[in-house]
C-alpha cells in the first residue's frame, strides 16, 4: 500500500499551490497565510458551516465536453468561478479548485455577516472577560463599521446563568456557534447542553434537571469564540492582555497536557491547554487545569528549616548532609512528580549516600476514557528511565517500611512525598533517627523530618518530563519560587556537594548534559532540543508498562 | 409518573414506525402527550427522553422550536387565527380582535405583548407578557396563547394556515374553519363541524385541465379506498409494478415533470442521482408541509384524494427503490393526518403496502410523520432533520445532498405531494404523452392557487403555461373587486419577488407585458420572479406596500430557525425596520438599509430560506421605491448621546442630540443634521 499523500494543485488568490487530498479549504488558506476569519469551525469538531463567516468565492476547472481542464495561457486551468459565495469550512480542496479569500465580494460577506452578528450583542467589552481574546473584536477591526445602523430594540436574553459549577453564560454575547455544545456531545459525551427557542431568540441552555458539571466543561470557555462562556473561577479577575502566557506541562498525570500558564507579577490567574495533537489534542481536564491554587494560597513552606527552626540554605544543606552522613542504614523515597533532571541527580546522591533500597509512589485510578489514564504520577517513565524505580513501581515501598519497623532502616531521605501515604504511620516516621524530607507543601512527613528543604513547583522551574506514551516533555517556569524555596536540582546538587562528590552543575542545562552523558536514551538531547511539543523518546510499550497496585 | 394503558399503546405504536431511529419518535410523542394532557409539561419533556433514550435537552430543544408545542394549558377551546398575509388582507386581525373581546381577553395586552412592548426597553422583548387572566406563553419565538379569565378560551395568532383562497381561516382546536365573517366571531367558539373536507358548488373553469385534481369538489364523492377503486385506482400501481423500475424511471424523465415544491427541479434527474443496489437503503419521503404563504393545494389532495397521492408515493418508491418511506405532513393539518392514517390502513389492507406488495416481490412501508408548525420543514434537510427528531435546522450542501446523504445519512428522494401525484399520470398516460400537456419543459398540468384581491379566489389546475398571468385573474379569477384597480402580483408564494402592474420584460427580445405573462417556470423566471409554489397572491390599489412587506417580513421573521447569521440576524430586522415604518417611524435612510440587510442575507446563508426572506423586500422595494420613500421621511436620529427608544422614534419628528457635555474643544459629535 502506497503511504504516499496525494497533493492537489489549488489556486489560492492567484497563486498555485499544493495540498494533500483531505484538506478543508479553511486550513489550505490559512496554510497559504490567508487567514479566513470563522466563528463556528473548529478543526476537532464536527462542520456546521452556520456562522458563515469564512465565505469566500471559489470555482473549478473549466471543463471541455470531453471532461477536461481549459488550459489557460500559463498552462493553468481556467477557472469556472461560482457566482454564490461558498463556506470554506465545510469543502476539501479539489484538483485545479480556485479560491478568493480577498475580492470585494468576500469583504462584503464578511461585513455583513460581523454586522448581523453585533446588531443584538450588548457591545459590553470593557466588562467582558473575553475582550483582548474575542473573535467580535478582532474581526471587527478589520470588518467591521464604526457606527451602528440599528435602530431597533435589541433581544433580550439570559445573563450571568451558572450552567456549571465552573462555567457563566451570558446569552446575549453568543453567536450561536454551537461550538460548546458539539464538544460536550461529541469530545466530551456528556450531551447536555442545546438550543432553545428559535430564530433571532435562539439560546444555549442546559436542561433545567441538568448542568454543565463534566470534568470539561472549561474547555468549552476556551473553544468560545466570544465572551457568552466565561470560566467562573478566572471571571474579573484580570484582563487577558496582562498575562504572560508559558508554555509547559501539566502534572496531574501521566499524560502531561500540553498548557499555557497565565501569569502576572508572580500570581498565576488561569491555565489553559495548549493544542497538542500527539497528546491532548485541544483539550485538558477541568480538575488539572484548576490544580494551581496551592502555589499560591498561603500554605506553602517557605523556609528551609532543621529541627522545626527556619534557617538559611547553607546551614540546612550542612544539617540534612550530616544528618544523612550519620544515619546508618538509609532508604530513600522519591516522587514520580520529580522532573527528570531531579530523578537523575536523586540517583547519583544515592549512590553517593550508599542508599541501595530506593522507590517512587505509585498513583493509580481509574481512566476516565477520554484524557486522563490510570497513571496519576506526571513521570513514572522517567522513574523507570533513571532508575529510581523498578519495573514494578512502589514494589520496594513495602520493603523500606518493614525496614523501618524491624529497625534495619534508620534513616530515610524522602524526596517530595508524604511516608503517610506510602504507608507509614506517625509511630514509624517518629522511630527514624533521620528524616530529611524535601516538599512544596506541608505534611505529616515534613512535620516529623528533621531537615525540611522546600522545593519549587511545576510552574517555577524548567525541567524534563516523560509521559505514558513516552513522549518527551518540558516544563517552563512562569513563576519565580514562592519564598525562599528553591529548584529541587539545586538542593539536590548542594547535598550532592556536600556528600564530597564534585560536579559542574551550575545550571538545569549542565545537569540535563550530564544526564544524557550517562543514560543513552538522553543521548544528543538538550531541554531546547525538546521543543515546545516535545518529542517521542521511548516506544509506547517501554513507556506504559503496567503499574503495580500496591 | 404513571400513562395510562391506551397512551402508553399509542406511544409504542408511534415508536415502532422508527425502525431505524427511535429518536425519530420524538414529535410524534410529543403531539401524543399535548392531544391527551392539553399540554407537554417539564415532566413530559423528561419522561419523553427517557423513553427515547435520549438527553432531556434533546426533547426541549424541539419543544421551543415547534411553536404548536405548549408548555402551558390553553383554554378548554383553543382557536388559532391565521395571520399571514392573504388572511390579514381579508381581516384576520380583525378577527383575532373580535374572538378576543368575544373571550372576554384583554386586547390591548395582547397586542402590545405581539408588539414586543410588553416590558418596555427593559424587559425581555420575547418574555411572557401578563395577559389578562391566566397568562400562558411559548417563550422566545413562540405565538403567546391568550386565555380568558375563566379559562374556557383561547386564542393563538399563528402563522399560515395554507387556505388563503378561503381567508380568513382559523382552526378551532383540530376543526378547520374558512371564509369566517368577523361579524360571526363569536360564533367561532361554538363550532361543531370542521370544513376541511367540504366541496364547493363551483364547477371547474373552462381554462382548466384537471388531472391532479379531477375528483376535488365533487359533492358526495367519499374519500375512500372503495370510492377510489371504482374509479379505476391503483391499476396504475398494478401496471407500474409489472414494469422494471429503470423503465419507469425513464417515462418520468420522459414526462419532463418538475417538481412543484418551489425550486421547480426535474424529478427524473433527481431520481436518477440515487444509485441503486449500494449498501444502504434508500429512502422517499412526500413532504407535505405545506406552508408557503399563498400555497393551498396539497390540503385538498389530502382532504379529498388521499389514496392518489398514496398511489403516486408506492410507485415512486418502487422506481426509486425505497422499502420504507415516510409522508410528513404539517402539524396544522390534524384532520388530514387523521385522513390519511384511515387511507392507508386501507391501502394496507387492500395488499397495497406491506410484505410483497400484489405479489410483485416488492416491500414498502409508509407512515405519517406530523410537523408541529414550522415552515423551515418544508425545506427538504431541515425536514430530514425533523423527521431524526432532531431540531429542524438544513443541513449544508456540500455534503449533505439527500440523494447521497438523507435521512439516516442514506440516499433519499423528497418529493412534493402534487409532484408524486403527477407520477401516477405519468405512468398512466406514459411520459410522452404527458409531456404534450403543458410547453416544452413546462410540461404537464399546475395547480395555481390565487388569493388576495380577486373576485373568485381559489385553485385552478391548468396546463403550464396555457394561461397568461392576466388571464388567470382577469379571466378565471374574475378580475379586481368593484371599483378597484390591480397593483400588484406575488406570482409564486410569498418568496417569489412582487411584480407591478404596467411592468414589461424582456423575454427572448420580445417586450411582454405583466399580463401577457405565461404562468410556466421559465417565463416567470425570466421575469425575474419565480413560479414557485404556484400560489398567486393578488393586491389591489386599496393596499399599502409598506404593509404587505411587514406582514411578509414577519413571517419570515418568525419562521427562521435561527441557525445560521444572516437570515436568524437579518430577517429580524427586517422586520423590526418594516414595523417602524409603519408604526410611524420610517427615517429616509430606512429603505437604503432595508435593501442592504436583505443584499446581505441572500445568497450567503445555509438553505434557500436567505432568498425567501430577502426577495420580498428587494423586490418590493426596487418596485414600490416611492410608497416606502414616503413613510420613511424622519431625520436618522444622533448616535448615542442620547439614548432613545424605538417608540420615541415613532412618537416624534426627530430626536436631539445632547449637546456636546464640554461644549468647544471638546465636540464628541456633530448633530445629525449636520453629518
Amino acid at each position: 500500500m502506497s503511504t504516499e499523500v496525494q497533493l492537489l494543485n489549488v489556486q489560492i488568490d492567484g497563486v498555485w499551490l499544493q495540498f494533500p487530498k483531505g484538506t478543508k479549504v479553511i486550513d489550505a488558506c490559512q496554510q497559504a497565510g490567508k487567514f479566513i476569519p470563522r466563528y463556528c469551525y473548529h478543526p476537532k469538531l464536527s462542520v456546521p458551516g452556520n456562522c458563515r463567516m469564512c465565505l469566500i468565492e471559489m470555482g473549478m476547472p473549466k471543463m471541455t465536453p470531453d471532461r477536461k481542464p481549459v488550459l489557460g495561457p500559463d498552462g493553468k486551468p481556467e477557472i469556472g468561478w461560482i457566482p454564490r459565495p461558498q463556506i470554506s469550512c465545510a469543502q476539501d480542496v479539489a484538483e485545479g479548485m480556485g479560491v478568493r479569500t480577498d475580492s470585494p465580494m468576500v469583504k462584503e460577506c464578511r461585513q455583513g455577516v460581523m454586522e448581523f452578528l453585533l446588531i443584538n450583542h450588548p457591545l459590553d467589552c470593557p466588562i467582558c472577560d473575553q475582550a483582548g481574546e474575542c473573535r467580535l473584536q478582532e474581526f471587527s477591526v478589520e470588518y467591521g463599521n464604526a457606527e451602528s445602523r440599528f435602530l431597533e430594540r435589541k433581544v433580550k436574553k439570559p445573563k450571568n446563568v451558572e450552567l456549571g459549577p465552573r462555567v457563566t453564560l451570558d446569552a446575549e454575547r453568543c453567536v450561536l456557534c454551537s461550538r460548546c455544545i458539539r464538544f460536550m456531545k461529541e469530545v466530551a459525551h456528556d450531551d447536555v447542553l442545546g438550543f432553545v427557542d428559535r430564530g433571532g431568540f435562539s439560546t444555549i441552555a442546559c436542561h433545567p434537571e441538568k448542568t454543565l458539571e463534566s470534568n470539561y466543561s472549561l474547555n468549552t470557555v476556551d473553544i468560545c469564540p466570544v465572551g457568552a462562556l466565561t470560566s467562573t473561577d478566572f471571571r474579573f479577575k484580570m484582563r487577558v492582555w496582562f498575562l504572560k502566557e508559558t508554555k509547559s506541562i501539566d502534572v496531574n498525570d501521566g499524560l502531561g497536557c500540553n498548557i499555557l500558564i497565565g501569569s502576572r507579577e508572580g500570581h498565576i490567574y488561569r491555565i489553559t491547554p495548549r493544542e497538542n495533537n500527539d497528546v491532548n489534542g485541544n483539550w485538558i481536564p477541568d480538575s488539572h487545569r484548576l490544580n494551581f491554587k496551592y502555589l499560591q494560597d498561603g500554605t506553602r513552606l517557605l523556609h528551609p528549616s532543621v529541627g522545626s527552626q527556619q534557617t538559611t540554605w547553607p546551614e540546612a544543606i550542612a544539617a540534612a548532609h550530616s544528618q544523612l552522613k550519620t544515619a546508618g542504614k538509609l532508604a530513600m523515597v522519591v516522587s514520580a512528580r520529580l522532573t527528570n533532571e531531579e530523578l537523575y541527580l536523586a540517583k547519583r546522591l544515592a549512590s553517593a549516600l550508599n542508599i541501595t533500597l530506593h522507590d517512587i509512589l505509585p498513583r493509580v485510578g481509574e481512566p476516565d476514557g477520554i484524557l486522563i489514564p490510570a497513571d496519576r504520577n506526571p513521570n513514572t517513565a522517567g522513574a523507570r528511565l533513571l532508575g529510581t524505580t523498578t519495573e514494578t513501581p512502589g514494589a520496594h515501598l513495602k520493603d523500606i517500611l518493614t525496614g523501618v519497623r524491624n529497625g534495619t532502616i534508620t534513616g530515610i531521605l524522602s524526596l517530595g512525598e508524604d511516608l503517610l501515604e506510602c504507608g507509614f504511620t506517625h509511630d514509624d516516621l517518629a522511630k527514624l533517627k533521620t528524616l530529611v524530607a524535601t516538599s512544596i507543601l506541608p505534611n505529616a512527613t515534613t512535620a516529623a523530618a528533621h531537615v525540611v528543604l522546600p522545593g519549587a513547583a511545576f510552574a517555577e522551574k524548567r525541567g524534563s518530563i516523560i509521559n505514558i506514551n513516552g513522549r518527551l516533555q518540558r516544563l517552563n517556569k512562569a513563576l519565580e519560587p514562592a519564598g525562599q524555596c528553591r529548584d529541587d536540582w539545586e538542593i539536590l546538587g548542594d547535598l550532592l556537594s556536600a556528600a564530597g562528590q564534585s560536579h559542574a552543575l551550575h545550571s538545569i542545562e549542565d545537569v540535563f548534559r550530564s544526564m544524557s552523558q550517562d543514560v543513552p536514551a538522553f543521548e544528543g538531547l538538550n531541554l531546547g532540543k525538546i521543543g515546545d511539543l516535545g518529542l517521542q523518546l521511548l516506544t509506547k510499550p517501554e513507556a506504559a508498562k503496567p503499574l503495580a497496585t500496591a | 409518573m404513571t400513562l395510562p394503558a391506551d397512551l402508553l399503546a399509542k406511544i409504542d405504536e408511534a415508536i415502532s414506525h422508527y425502525p431505524v431511529s427511535k429518536r425519530s419518535a420524538s414529535l410524534p410523542l410529543l403531539h401524543l402527550w399535548q392531544e391527551h394532557y392539553g399540554f407537554v409539561s417539564d415532566a413530559a419533556v423528561s419522561w419523553i427522553a427517557a423513553k427515547l433514550e435520549l438527553q432531556p435537552i434533546n426533547v426541549l430543544e424541539l419543544v421551543t422550536f415547534y411553536p404548536m408545542f405548549r408548555r402551558e394549558p390553553a383554554g378548554k377551546t383553543h382557536i388559532r387565527v391565521c395571520r399571514t398575509l392573504s388572511c390579514q388582507m381579508a381581516g384576520s386581525y380583525q378577527l383575532r380582535d373580535a374572538l378576543a373581546k368575544s373571550a372576554g381577553i384583554d386586547i390591548a395586552t395582547w397586542n402590545a405583548h405581539m408588539q414586543g412592548h410588553a416590558h418596555g426597553d427593559q424587559g425581555h422583548e420575547h418574555s411572557p407578557a401578563k395577559l389578562t387572566g391566566h397568562a400562558v406563553h411559548n417563550p422566545g419565538h413562540g405565538n403567546p396563547v391568550a386565555v380568558s379569565p375563566d379559562g374556557q378560551y383561547s386564542i393563538e395568532f399563528v402563522e399560515c394556515l395554507a387556505s388563503c383562497g378561503s381567508a380568513p381561516v382559523a382552526m378551532v382546536d383540530d376543526m378547520f374553519v374558512e371564509n369566517i365573517k368577523i361579524q360571526d366571531a363569536a360564533a367561532l367558539w361554538k363550532t361543531s363541524a370542521s370544513q376541511a373536507t367540504r366541496t364547493r358548488s363551483t364547477p371547474p373553469h373552462p381554462r382548466e385541465h384537471r388531472l391532479i385534481f379531477k375528483n376535488i369538489d365533487k359533492a358526495g364523492r367519499g374519500n375512500d379506498i372503495e370510492t377510489y377503486l371504482s374509479e379505476g385506482g391503483y391499476d396504475d400501481l398494478k401496471k407500474a409494478l409489472q414494469t422494471a423500475p429503470e423503465a419507469l424511471l425513464d417515462e418520468v424523465k420522459k414526462s419532463g415533470l418538475r417538481g412543484r415544491g418551489g425550486a421547480g427541479f426535474p424529478c427524473g434527474a433527481k431520481w436518477s442521482f440515487i444509485k441503486r443496489g449500494g449498501p444502504k437503503p434508500t429512502y422517499l419521503v412526500c413532504n407535505a408541509d405545506e406552508s408557503e404563504p399563498g400555497t393551498f393545494k396539497d390540503r385538498y389532495i389530502i382532504h379529498q384524494d388521499p389514496h392518489q397521492l398514496i398511489e403516486g408515493m408506492i410507485i415512486s418508491c418502487f422506481t426509486v427503490g425505497a422499502s420504507l418511506a415516510y409522508l410528513y405532513i404539517r402539524g396544522e393539518f390534524p384532520e388530514g393526518a387523521v385522513i390519511l392514517e384511515k387511507a392507508l390502513a386501507e391501502a394496507r389492507a387492500k395488499g397495497f403496502l406491506g410484505k410483497n406488495i400484489l405479489g410483485s416481490g416488492f416491500d414498502l412501508e409508509l407512515y405519517i410523520h406530523r410537523g408541529a408548525g414550522a415552515y423551515i420543514c418544508g425545506e427538504e434537510t431541515g425536514l430530514i432533520e425533523s423527521l431524526e427528531g432532531k431540531r429542524p435546522y438544513p443541513r449544508i450542501k456540500p455534503p449533505y445532498f439527500p440523494a447521497v446523504l438523507g435521512l439516516y445519512q442514506c440516499p433519499t428522494i423528497v418529493n412534493n405531494v402534487e409532484t408524486l401525484c403527477h407520477v401516477k399520470h405519468i405512468v398512466h398516460m406514459g411520459g410522452e404523452e404527458y409531456a404534450k400537456i403543458g410547453r416544452p419543459n413546462n410540461t404537464g398540468t399546475r395547480i395555481l392557487c390565487v388569493s388576495g384581491d380577486v373576485q373568485r379566489p381559489g385553485y385552478y389546475e391548468v396546463a403550464v403555461g396555457t394561461v397568461t398571468l392576466g388571464e388567470l385573474i382577469n379571466d378565471i379569477c374574475g378580475g379586481m373587486k368593484p371599483g378597484r384597480t390591480f397593483k400588484g402580483v406575488i406570482p409564486g408564494g410569498s418568496s417569489a419577488k412582487v411584480l407591478r402592474a404596467g411592468e414589461t420584460f424582456k423575454i427572448k427580445d420580445k417586450e411582454v407585458a405583466l399580463e401577457d405573462l405565461p404562468m410556466d417556470f421559465d417565463s416567470l423566471a425570466a421575469a425575474g420572479s419565480m413560479a414557485g409554489s404556484g400560489g398567486v397572491i393578488v393586491m389591489d390599489d386599496s393596499r399599502n406596500m409598506v404593509e404587505i412587506l411587514n406582514n411578509i417580513n414577519e413571517f419570515y421573521a418568525h419562521e427562521s430557525c435561527g441557525q445560521c447569521t444572516p437570515c436568524r440576524e437579518g430577517a429580524q430586522w427586517m422586520k423590526k425596520i418594516t414595523d417602524r415604518i409603519v408604526a410611524g417611524g420610517g427615517v429616509a435612510e430606512d429603505p437604503a438599509t432595508l435593501k442592504n440587510v436583505a443584499d446581505n442575507i441572500a445568497g450567503k446563508t445555509i438553505c434557500a430560506f436567505g432568498e425567501a426572506c430577502s426577495w420580498p423586500t428587494q423586490s418590493f422595494l426596487a418596485k414600490f421605491k416611492e410608497e416606502f420613500a414616503a413613510k420613511s421621511t424622519k431625520a436618522l436620529p444622533p448616535p448615542m448621546p442620547p439614548e432613545y427608544t424605538r417608540d420615541e422614534l415613532v412618537a416624534h419628528d426627530s430626536i436631539q442630540a445632547v449637546p456636546a457635555p464640554r461644549g468647544n474643544g471638546h465636540e464628541i459629535m456633530a448633530p445629525a443634521a449636520t453629518r
